[in-house]
């Protein structure tokens, strides 16, 4: 009885994993297969793979892919820099000095909360004046903007429950604040600091509605990117699949290998926001 | 704030650091977001065109009449209003259901929620693209097996797009309602649920006087956060079906960007982002009021 109920379970398990994944699963099947069993009827599922739509994308000069790619990963590395930055010396300052506690740190925490759409048109009409249009450093800053109340939640939760003590021996010895910050802080946030960075990652990657608004060619992000190949390359499904692939991978791997971290991260940070 | 007046300083620290901690922040925050603000006040106060973006007319509240008058707004509001509460309900109970049934599974292998958390690290965008290539008419799984068991209308068309992006958003995101709620339900004392089976309680009576009491806060925190997520939703469905047929699946995301990109009627697009900024100001007030009384009573 007890033996059948973990069955059950399992394939309770299996059929929730193959449900949920059953998008990139097919996207995946649909990459390596050719373009005569993509056309097949009934679907195949057992077929010789090829490899020959992701040589395509990456090296069809007509496509822009690599560029997108490219964009993406310069945009969320800068996005998620520049929220580290910023908010690892604020979150300090919250922390440990009791400095905008009540001031800047609900703003923040509460843009989370708010519609993106708010700020769409006021953004596009800044950047217009800016030079900022289409530019990768104008959506790292909006990354930046959007990872930002996520950053300042951990880092803060996580400076506050740092025993005082520790610090407090350098501060007798004399040590400045950036002294402290710079060899004793960050060296034991370095856990937080990377659930931060992973998540900033993954946030700024996916981002869509800015990408969509604020690029027209050079700054075209893979989201926005992708949804390019459905009007020019209707027909061409396996090309487009494998572009897809190549766009979801790097989240995907991240999320894998970090998922420990950022199952509570993300709890964290949507809970406390 | 990041003054230097030094009124409540702690002894260690320096005269400056609070100005070098916190004034990047505060210089960020002021330019990307004060602009904004400025701009969307006056914006949604003045007629305005993309030729004269720097010479608005004051016209007052008239883009706001314009927006309340307009019925696509009112259908905006009402698919948001919506597909919000369905696709949280939707989640809350699967989400729930899937923890009671695979908590002792996940309990002892942690690594199992890797594979349950995936959907979640996949841009809705991009799953919306996948989706099209599943339910595409020709090379789609979906339309295939649907035509194996002799369905043949379009999951797109007016009579099923609603359910078909609803159904999206719940299977991408009743992760996260799993993960929320079987953190809570790990946290439920073993003991209690041990005492009230000594007392000779069923399972049934269990869930019903113990864990449903116990997951109630779970359930409330996770449904918000679920609710203003999906209610403010633009990918999928404007890479699936760009707000139709018609406006049929259009969120209030996608008409404010179809009002300023599409139809370039600026004024009213920014009214009604103004609307949406203090509807959801209100909204979050309310439930956060609800909530804490909730979780003190």
């Amino acid at each position: 009885m007890t033996r059948l109920v973990a069955g059950l379970r399992w394939v309770v398990f299996l059929l929730a994993v193959l449900i949920l994944n059953i998008p990139v699963i097919v996207t995946l099947l649909t990459s390596l297969k050719t373009t005569l069993d993509i056309n097949a009827y009934p679907p195949v599922w057992l077929f010789a793979p090829t490899l020959e739509h992701y040589g395509t994308v990456l090296t069809d000069p007509a496509l822009d892919f690599p560029r997108y790619l490219m964009n993406s990963t310069v945009i969320a590395l800068g996005g998620t820099v520049l929220a580290l930055g910023l908010g690892v010396p604020a979150a300090y300052a919250m922390a440990k000095l009791g400095k905008g506690t009540t001031t800047i740190l609900p703003v923040v925490t509460n843009l989370r909360a708010l519609p993106l759409v708010i700020f769409a048109i006021p953004f596009y009409l800044l950047y217009q004046a800016l030079g900022l249009l289409d530019t990768r450093l104008g959506l790292a800053l909006i990354s930046c903007i959007i990872n930002l109340p996520l950053a300042l939640i951990l880092l803060v939760g996580f400076l506050q429950d740092l025993p005082q003590e520790i610090e407090e021996a350098a501060r007798v010895d004399g040590a400045s604040t950036f002294a402290v910050l710079r060899h004793i802080v960050l060296p034991l946030a370095r856990p937080v600091l990377v659930a931060v960075a992973i998540l900033s990652f993954i946030y700024s990657w996916n981002e869509f509605l800015f990408g969509l608004i604020l690029s027209t060619r050079n700054a075209v992000p893979v989201t926005v990117g992708a949804t390019f190949f459905i009007t020019s390359w209707g027909v061409k499904w396996g090309a487009t699949a494998a572009a897809m692939m190549l766009s979801v991978l790097p989240p995907l791997l991240l999320g894998l290998v970090s998922y420990r971290y950022l199952g509570r991260a993300m709890l964290a940070g949507a809970v406390k926001g | 704030m990041a003054s230097a007046a030094g009124i409540g300083r702690r002894p260690y620290e320096g005269r400056w650091d609070g100005l070098w901690l916190l004034g990047p922040l505060l210089l960020f925050l002021a330019l990307l977001l004060g602009f904004p603000a400025v701009a969307n006040l006056v914006y949604s106060l003045s007629e305005v065109r993309f030729t004269g973006l720097w010479s608005p007319r004051w016209v007052g509240l008239d883009n706001y009449a314009t927006v309340l008058a307009d019925p696509a707004f009112w259908g905006a509001v009402g698919f948001s209003a919506r597909f919000a509460v369905v696709v949280t309900v939707a989640q809350l109970l699967l989400g729930f259901a899937l923890v009671l049934a695979l908590d002792p599974l996940i309990a002892k292998r942690r690594w199992l929620m890797a594979f349950l958390l995936l959907p979640m690290m996949v841009s809705p965008a991009l799953l919306g693209v996948m989706y099209r290539l599943m339910l595409n008419d020709f090379v789609g799984v979906i339309p295939q097996y649907l035509q194996l068991v002799g369905f043949s209308g379009n999951l797109l068309d007016a009579d099923w797009a609603f359910t078909t992006v609803a159904v999206i958003e719940v299977l991408q995101w009743t992760p996260f309602a799993v993960l929320a709620l079987l953190t809570a339900y790990q946290a439920i004392p073993g003991e209690l649920v041990e005492a009230a089976r000594i007392d000779g309680a069923g399972s049934w009576s269990v869930f019903r006087r113990i864990t449903l009491p116990l997951m109630v806060p779970a359930l409330a925190i996770t449904g918000f956060i679920r609710f203003i997520d999906s209610f403010r939703v633009f990918d999928h469905i404007y890479v699936l079906t760009g707000g139709g047929p018609g406006t049929l699946t259009q969120s209030l995301s996608i008409y404010i960007y179809r009002t300023f990109f599409q139809q370039e009627r600026i004024g009213p697009a920014v009214a009604a982002s103004m609307l949406l900024l203090l509807a959801s100001i209100v909204v979050l007030r309310l439930l956060m009021a609800q909530m804490l009384r909730g979780s003190r009573g």
